[in-house]
């Protein structure tokens, strides 16, 4: 199962809406919780419908057409999205009304758009689209989950082109209770000094990413997207390795022939030995970047790592900003992503140029 | 009359989150639905909850919302003329 990466569209806490640049134009924080940087949503959505949207849809909606846009597909053969938090806003606009009123005179706006289907929903309304559509909630690995969805998809069917992606926000209120859960720092930490700190917690994150993977070979393709892998809460870090390693096998590759690993290096001194373990028994001489530093840390954070990885390929380029150590390959042929959630949901992604 | 009209624009800018718009720029006389300002059932909805929640009247006869919703200046008046 493998599939080109035809077109994407990002909204992220950097500048990545409706740009093909990469990271030239760092945004930097000093924070403990990202927030996206949300583009001017009228260019995307009719107003009436927008003023029913929270931001998630909204930031789905928008990324998925500049994903069109890029792709140059107007009707995609399958719509699969993946969301752990799905809607959380209208989810507490409801839930607060319900509190708030006694449990009388509920409105139905924030119910409809609360439910984690709404995104892709809301895309096949817009588009008229009446093929497959799926939302996939698995925590840590709902994104993956789409992605593999998307890949079977694209193996099984006549589908052509299958619009994947992934999408979670962050509220005040999920913020303060997750951290009072000890997820996220106490304390503000500067975008560039994550990589390096040795305290509890990450940075929260947010994002809505989406992918136009497709069957069709093009020039204008920005990557071979050629596996996906999910290890849940392995039991040991031997079970991590044998994972990757086999994946690689399978695909005709070593560890040697990786140019460069994205790892979801997230600043949590907690879970960050883990990429640091499998960095120095595996890939120890390999290239290596990161990407929560800049999107900041959630369920489906892999969408960006996926987006920096596309377009590292894409641009043959790895941008200072990401990179940990020194780009030792000029070339860069194939790239492979290491993340986890919580140290409990473990993904891999395998990635080659075109 | 004028002040509840007033105020009703205020409550349905917030309810219906009518992004960009300010009390002065509904017309009183407009009509809500359609054309107007715009509105659909999902806000005919939203509505009715608002009459009950802000101002303790319940519709009992659907039929009716049709001429109570024509206009800020018609529901003004069914304001005034049933509220508790």
């Amino acid at each position: 199962m493998e599939a080109f990466i035809k077109g994407i569209g990002i909204v992220s806490p950097q500048k990545t809406f409706n740009t093909h640049e990469f990271l030239t134009e760092l945004k930097e924080y000093n924070t403990n919780s990202l927030r996206c940087v949300e583009p001017v949503y009228t260019e995307f959505l009719n107003p009436v419908l927008a003023r029913r949207m929270g931001r998630t849809v909204k930031m789905g909606i928008a990324a998925s057409s500049v994903c069109l846009k890029d792709s140059g597909v107007e009707m995609p053969d399958a719509i699969i999205t993946g969301t752990a938090l799905g809607c959380h806003e209208d989810t507490e606009k409801f839930l607060l009304a319900i509190i708030d009123n006694d449990e009388q005179f509920l409105t139905p706006t924030s119910f409809m758009q609360s439910t984690h289907n709404t995104v892709s929903s809301q895309i096949a309304l817009q588009l008229k689209c009446m093929n497959y559509n799926f939302t996939y909630v698995h925590k840590g690995f709902s994104f993956e989950s789409a992605v593999l969805d998307g890949l079977m998809t694209l193996e099984d069917s006549d589908a052509k082109n299958v619009l994947v992606g992934g999408h979670d926000e962050m509220t005040d209120r999920h913020f303060t209770i997750t951290q009072r859960a000890g997820f996220w720092k106490q304390e503000n930490v500067a975008t560039m000094d994550i990589v390096n700190s040795k305290t509890p917690g990450s940075v929260s994150g947010e994002g809505a990413a989406f992918f136009m993977l497709s069957n069709e070979e093009s020039d204008k393709n920005y990557a071979k997207l050629r596996a996906v892998k999910m290890i849940f809460n392995p039991g040991s870090e031997d079970e991590i390795e044998n994972g990757i390693t086999d994946l690689l096998y399978e695909k005709g590759l070593t560890t040697d022939d990786i140019d460069c690993v994205i790892y979801g290096i997230s600043g949590d001194v907690r879970f960050d030995n883990s990429y640091y373990d499998i960095q120095k028994t595996l890939f120890n001489t390999n290239t290596a970047a990161y990407f929560k530093h800049l999107s900041g840390e959630y369920q489906t954070s892999s969408c960006f790592a996926l987006w920096e990885a596309a377009m590292i390929l894409k641009t043959q380029t790895i941008p200072k900003s990401i990179l940990i150590g020194e780009n030792k390959k000029k070339h860069i042929k194939n790239v492979l992503i290491y993340n986890n959630y919580m140290n409990t949901y473990h993904t891999v992604f395998l990635l080659s140029q075109c | 009359m004028e002040e509840l009209m007033d105020k009703l624009k205020g409550e349905i800018i917030l309810q219906l989150n009518l992004e960009g718009l300010k009390n002065e720029d509904i017309d009183s006389d407009a009509t809500l639905f359609g054309e107007g300002l715009g509105l659909d059932s999902i806000d005919a909805l939203e509505l009715i909850v608002l009459l009950e929640k802000n101002y303790g009247i319940k519709i009992s006869n659907p039929a009716d919302g049709k001429k109570i919703f024509q206009s800020i200046r018609t529901m003004a008046e069914f304001i005034n003329e049933n509220k508790k």
